[in-house]
């Protein structure tokens, strides 16, 4: 039983722009996480733009070299602190209360302020561009000793780091507060091996959340008070030392940035296929196994520093086949036999899963150390980690924005403005990234803002800069789908899709406390799917009695 | 609740194997004391689940809830908090100004979260109390 509290009597009700930025309903604090991190998107997406545009061709000077540093670092910070990551958790704070049946997210009031405290390191990490100097500019993972006071002097860079420190501390509390909600709130019925694909998959992200963003907290500090005269990270071994402890974040934060894009793909594939997930426990175990593996694996960023060890490193990074490969597994065994239907969701899904395996394929050879010597510092790594970290957190995002922008507006996207958004990021995505493998096997450096013109990089590259362009109006033709949709409004009912999982049984957008009807019963982790058999059942038996009587 | 820790601890045990491994394996300091760490965080806060509630490691569905909970709706001094550190941290590169502004803004957040929290426990004696009239 719950009782809603407004606030006390003394106080005036907080209604309007006010009562939205203050609520603790988890609905709006996600939607609201939601809202600034695409707002943030939408900045790293023209930093990526400014980039490409200073890369089109050999020797251009649309940028200047230290514009182009601060380009590339806020760039990669703004999409990993204040876009991708926090995307994840603004998703998982809006759907886990509803697909375990709570009526509300566990510590409401931490997690508001651990809200606010992220917005606060967005903005104070972009105030850099307002500093003298400008902003931060020693790359997203700002390696000691270039990123100490001598080497990169400035308030911009400290600003970075204060930056850092705040949106970390931000999204560990919201972690927290999820973990806790998964823990505490789950409806009666709700056992573990009943919670559905996503809310499995978010909890796995904030566990690594939990358990690796006190180690970016950390560093960050420690590399304020190293710029301010501390000496911490000095010589070979401080500089080793910091990377050890920045990557113990770093590379966590991979998974946390895929994770909760693969489970929304695969509820909108097992949505859109009509049928059961195929293997769950398997996937369950293998994301658990991925999660844990993930935290084993960061010193593979390192093997050509000669400070790791790297068979140990490269044992584990491979083994991150097995958890993966049982993903893909399930994925093919849920679309055989399923009565498919190709929704924009479904569509982009499937997309997700391809343009992820560019990404999980290319990571086999830059996990073994001998090939990583060759690729290390190259487009190649570029390449790698935008296939996993953009295609392998977009088009899963996507992919869960139309399954779930009805439940959370009451309005149905547009469907053919979706595929037409689809075609262009795909397009986008592969024209941007895949020549980055040529040219990065080839010997271009990453983090250039020029090059010497060389055969065949001219061409590569004015062609990743149209990829860009044309992923760019993907996205303004999503913002207009959007807006489109909200303003000539197609209604889309509770349950538009027939899913399968809690959420689809309440209202659309959901009410205060999330449920005014009593849920159903729970024997699955797809309870509304349990029901639709059983009335089918129900049905073939009457249909029977009355042909055979 | 139950069985909330489950999954906390089991994964915590899986980072556990693995830290051994990496102390094995590696035997460096920093990644040895890194991967500790996190195996403790997890654990603790497993432990914090299941000390909230003994059920936390037993297996099965959550029983339904019975007792009424206050549920907040909006919560001017989260906000204030959360703003503060930011202004605090901000302050602390910018201008001092802004480093003292943080400060008493945690104090006035902090102030007017203790007055919430009273108000939503009076609440819930009041429903209480409502509800065992006869």
């Amino acid at each position: 039983m719950s009782v809603a509290t407004r606030h006390p009597a003394r106080f005036p009700v907080i209604g309007g722009w006010l009562g939205t930025l203050t609520s603790t309903d988890h609905k709006r604090m996600g939607l609201t996480l939601g809202v600034c991190s695409l707002f943030f998107f939408l900045l790293g997406g023209v930093f990526a733009l400014l980039m490409r545009t200073q890369l089109a061709q050999s020797n251009m000077h649309f940028v200047s070299d230290n514009s182009y540093n601060e380009l590339f670092t806020m760039h990669g910070s703004t999409m990993i602190y204040l876009f991708v990551t926090p995307m994840a958790i603004a998703m998982s704070l809006y759907l886990v209360p509803l697909q375990i049946g709570a009526t509300r997210i566990s510590a409401p009031r931490l997690c508001l302020a651990g809200m606010w405290t992220w917005i606060c390191g967005g903005l104070v990490m972009q105030q850099g561009w307002f500093a003298s100097g400008g902003a931060g500019r020693a790359g997203w993972s700002s390696y000691a000793p270039q990123s100490n006071g001598i080497n990169t002097p400035g308030v911009g860079m400290d600003l970075w780091v204060i930056g850092v420190i705040l949106a970390a501390t931000g999204m560990l509390v919201m972690g927290g507060c999820v973990v806790a909600t998964i823990a505490r709130r789950r409806a009666p019925g709700m056992s573990l091996l009943r919670m559905p694909l996503y809310t499995w998959t978010a909890l796995v992200s904030v566990l690594m959340v939990v358990g690796s963003f006190p180690m970016l907290v950390l560093v960050m500090v420690l590399l304020y008070i190293d710029r301010h005269g501390g000496r911490i990270f000095t010589g070979f071994e401080g500089s080793i030392d910091y990377q050890d402890l920045f990557w113990f974040f770093g590379h966590p934060v991979v998974y946390v940035m895929f994770f909760p894009y693969l489970g929304a793909a695969a509820e909108a594939i097992a949505v859109s296929a009509h049928k059961r997930w195929f293997g769950y426990l398997a996937f369950v175990a293998s994301m658990m196994m991925f999660a844990a593996l993930s935290m084993s694996v960061w010193s593979h960023h390192m093997y050509v520093t000669g400070g790791v060890t790297n068979q140990y490193f490269a044992f584990t990074s491979t083994l991150l086949l097995v958890p993966a490969g049982i993903e893909y597994f399930d994925m093919i065994g849920t679309l055989i036999g399923g009565a498919i239907v190709l929704r924009t969701s479904m569509l982009f899904g499937l997309t997700f899963f391809i343009q992820f395996l560019i990404g999980g394929l290319s990571g086999i050879f830059v996990a073994s150390p001998v090939l990583d010597y060759h690729a290390y510092g190259t487009y190649i790594v570029v390449a790698h980690f935008h296939y996993t970290l953009f295609a392998g957190s977009i088009f899963g995002f996507f992919a869960g924005v139309y399954h779930w922008f009805p439940k959370v507006t009451g309005a149905l996207l547009r469907e053919g403005l979706g595929k037409l958004h689809l075609a262009l990021m795909a397009v986008g995505t592969n024209l941007t990234f895949f020549p980055m493998f040529f040219l990065g096997n080839d010997g271009m450096p990453r983090r250039v803002s020029r090059y010497p013109t060389h055969p065949g990089w001219g061409t590569l590259n004015e062609l990743e800069t149209i990829g860009a362009g044309i992923i760019a109006i993907g996205v303004l033709v999503f913002l207009f789908n959007v807006w489109t949709s909200l303003r000539r409004r197609v209604p889309a009912g509770d349950d538009p899709w027939l899913g399968h999982t809690l959420e689809w049984a309440t209202t659309s957008p959901p009410p205060p406390l999330n449920f005014e009807a009593p849920l159903p019963p729970i024997r699955s982790y797809a309870p509304l799917l349990d029901l639709r058999e059983e009335e089918l059942d129900r049905a073939r038996e009457r249909a029977e009695v009355t042909v055979g009587g | 609740m139950r069985g909330g820790a489950i999954p906390i601890l089991v994964w915590g045990t899986l980072l556990l194997v693995l830290a051994l491994g990496n102390w094995v394996w590696d035997a460096k300091p920093v990644n040895g004391a890194a991967a500790t760490a996190a195996v403790l965080i997890i654990y603790g806060f497993g432990v914090a689940v299941w000390l909230a509630r003994r059920e936390a490691i037993r297996r099965g569905p959550p029983a339904p809830r019975s007792e009424p909970e206050t549920v907040p709706q909006s919560s001017l001094a989260a906000m204030l908090i959360g703003l503060s550190v930011g202004c605090a941290l901000f302050g602390l590169v910018w201008t001092r100004f802004l480093l003292y502004f943080g400060i008493a803004m945690f104090v006035v957040g902090v102030g007017r979260m203790t007055i919430e929290v009273r108000a939503a426990r009076a609440t819930r004696r009041k429903v209480l109390g409502e509800g065992e009239q006869p």
